[in-house]
């Protein structure tokens, strides 16, 4: 690991003169700076891999002089040089972005073994940063989709062609494998662009909200109805209504979705007057609707009316050349979006994600990187922080094994990792807030830390 | 005419066993093929203890050994007090890289991790094995990643004891080539 660039930044001359000895025998290029002025100064100038930071100086402090770095230059690494009293301020330091610390007197061997560490992150970075390159001079992105296999290049291609003409679109694929966004995708590239996207998961309603959700109401329809209602088909005038999860539709609704569709217009609950409506319709469905059509669950002229154009997209274990490219948007989204500096992956945890078999699509993906971003300690992800992909579940109590008593279990468990931010544990569980915090109360969950 | 090869002084820094510097001559003189003289035992100067570490100041002690013996190419302080750098807990040896002074503590060579002496073959051979390493520093090696050659790095017993008494391949000819160097440049 020789020749990497390092700065070393202390006001105390004999700091400086043994950890640059050091380090000029360990092969590397070594400057120094006395104080954080002049620190910053050299930063601008030249590229480090690595500084070496010293937390009290006169002119500045070296939480300063970091924040400065992590600002101009995220991807150098920084180890704080702290003496006995300041440890406390190293690992604020270490929470503002800091690699790492070390308190001086240390073992020398102890320098070796970071330093080490710390620079084969800094070329993972690199070779990430490398990766983010290549990725982005190649079509891999395709509005929110992504992929470069040849399945989802030929699904961007479908997208472009079906975009065009005004025809419904039946989209199938398992759950998680991103049916929606293809919905979105064919909307965005539609002449309907400039229209509303309007989106009803028809599975997540009852029966009798599911129709006024769809189709509104007026005034006095039913008890509650005190004010006219638009339904989701109407507010998808002049764009697209997404049906998602088309086969959760009870039978006797499905009737009045294929004269909305074949006639254009229909009419509120309780209402008496027509309403034309135009808007493309996109559905989806992660089961299979002929076999509901043979059951007499769903009716064929309805499947007919849905299915003119079919699109299938393929589930995340048929595409494993992807996951890479998944692993590193979504890193890049969570780093922004959760402001903590995972800067890359390793080789050998994309290796480890590859081997998974991703039951869950690329939501399972999204939500464990997530997950790793979440928890992580090191700028770097490594296969030990996608360990829980195949940690045996907990065993539970005897006789415990109801839904309630593993929803508890489960809920307890994530609020424990995320250190009890709900906010946090929220999104990994994939619910909001607001029903977590129902859970807590519900479950009496009690943070054991306070 | 061939010139004076550089040699080797090996300077004892307070009281020594004699023949642990005999021995370390001996593999000095057999791995690097160059003449090595052993100096009169010269005292530790008092002003590079550090008394609240308990230890010498191994940055000071190699200034102190770089007024010595010009004529040497190499001069190699031997000393069996603790030594160190401020920063460190604790150091083996110490050189200037591309320099000429380097030094060689026996203070935590003689015993295992556990505590327990060590035989005098071990003790010997990491003193030899500190004092080469050094060496290499003074004439202008870097650390090797190379598990099989004594500039590996390692400031643990056990680390030091998995190193070889001998140069990698790439080691060895940058260091010969130093020598040779360094010899030529003597001669003009
Ligand atoms: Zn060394
Ligand atoms: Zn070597």
């Amino acid at each position: 690991m020789a020749n990497a660039r390092i700065l070393v930044v202390d006001d105390e001359l004999i700091v400086r003169e043994s950890l640059m000895g050091w380090l000029r025998k360990a092969g590397h290029i070594v400057d120094c700076a006395q104080g954080g002025l002049e620190a910053l100064g050299k930063i601008r100038e030249t590229e480090y891999d690595l500084v070496f930071l010293d937390i009290k100086m006169p002119d500045m402090s070296g939480i300063e002089v970091l924040e400065k770095i992590c600002e101009c230059s995220p991807e150098t690494m920084v180890i704080m040089i702290t003496a006995y009293g300041s440890v406390e301020t190293a690992v604020e330091a270490m929470k503002l972005g800091a690699s790492d610390y070390l308190m001086k007197p240390f073992e020398p061997e102890h320098l070796l073994v970071l330093v080490d560490k710390l620079l084969r992150q800094k070329r993972i970075i690199e070779e990430n940063i490398l990766l983010k390159e290549q990725v982005a001079a190649r079509r891999v992105r395709y509005q929110d989709l992504v992929g470069a296999s040849p399945c989802m290049q030929r699904l961007f291609e479908l997208i472009e062609e079906v975009a065009a003409v005004d025809s419904p679109v039946l989209i199938r694929g398992e759950t998680g494998t991103g049916k929606e966004l293809v919905a979105k995708a064919i909307h965005a590239k539609s002449r309907r662009r400039y229209g509303p996207f309007v989106a009803i998961n028809c599975g997540a309603f009852p029966e009798n909200l599911l129709e006024s959700e769809l189709f509104g109401f007026e005034a006095g329809a039913f008890t509650g109805a005190v004010k006219t209602r638009k339904g989701r088909i109407e507010m998808a005038e002049g764009g697209t209504l997404f049906l998602d999860e088309v086969g959760e539709i009870p039978l006797k609704m499905q009737i009045d979705m294929l004269r909305v569709l074949e006639e254009k217009r229909f009419q509120r609950l309780g209402g008496r007057d027509f309403i034309s409506v135009d808007f493309r319709c996109v559905a989806a469905t992660h089961g299979n609707l002929e076999e509901e059509i043979r059951k007499g669950n769903f009716r064929k002229d309805l499947y007919f009316r849905l299915n003119v154009i079919e699109i299938e997209v393929p589930p995340l274990r048929e595409r494993k050349e992807d996951i890479g490219l998944l692993a590193e948007y979504f890193l890049s989204r969570f780093r922004r979006e959760t402001n903590k500096s995972v800067m890359a992956i390793t080789k050998d945890a994309i290796e480890f994600l590859e081997s998974y078999d991703w039951p869950g699509n690329v939501r399972e993906l999204e939500n464990a990187i997530e997950r790793a971003v979440v928890l992580a300690k090191d700028k770097v992800l490594t296969r030990k922080d996608f360990a829980f992909l195949t940690r045996q579940p907990d065993v539970l109590d005897e006789g415990d094994k109801t839904l309630e008593a593993v929803e508890k279990h489960h809920i307890a468990r994530v609020l424990e990792e995320c250190g009890w931010n709900v906010s946090k544990a929220a999104r990994i569980l994939g619910i909001n807030r607001t029903t977590l915090h129902n859970k807590i109360k519900k479950y009496n969950l009690k943070d054991r830390q306070q | 005419m061939p010139a004076q090869p550089p040699t080797i002084l090996i300077l004892p820094l307070g009281r020594l066993e004699t023949l642990v510097l005999r021995v370390v001559a001996g593999y000095i003189q057999g791995i690097l093929k160059v003449p090595v003289d052993i100096g009169e035992t010269v005292e530790v100067p008092q002003e590079t203890y550090i008394p609240d570490r308990h230890q010498y100041d191994a940055g000071l002690l190699i200034r102190f050994l770089r007024e010595f013996a010009p004529s040497y190419r190499c001069v190699l302080g031997i000393t069996s007090v603790d030594i160190t750098l401020p920063i460190f807990t604790h150091v083996f040896g110490e050189a200037e890289l591309g320099g000429h002074a380097a030094l060689v503590s026996t203070y935590r060579l003689g015993k295992d991790t556990h505590g327990r002496r060590v035989t005098d073959a071990v003790f010997y051979e990491r003193v030899a094995k500190v004092a080469l390493h050094e060496i290499g520093h003074v004439f202008s090696l870097y650390h090797c990643g190379d598990g099989k050659c004594v500039m590996r790095f390692s400031a643990k017993l056990d680390g030091l004891d998995e190193i070889p008494l001998y140069f990698c391949d790439r080691c060895y000819f940058l260091l010969r080539r130093m020598i040779f160097r360094n010899r030529a440049g003597e001669d003009t």
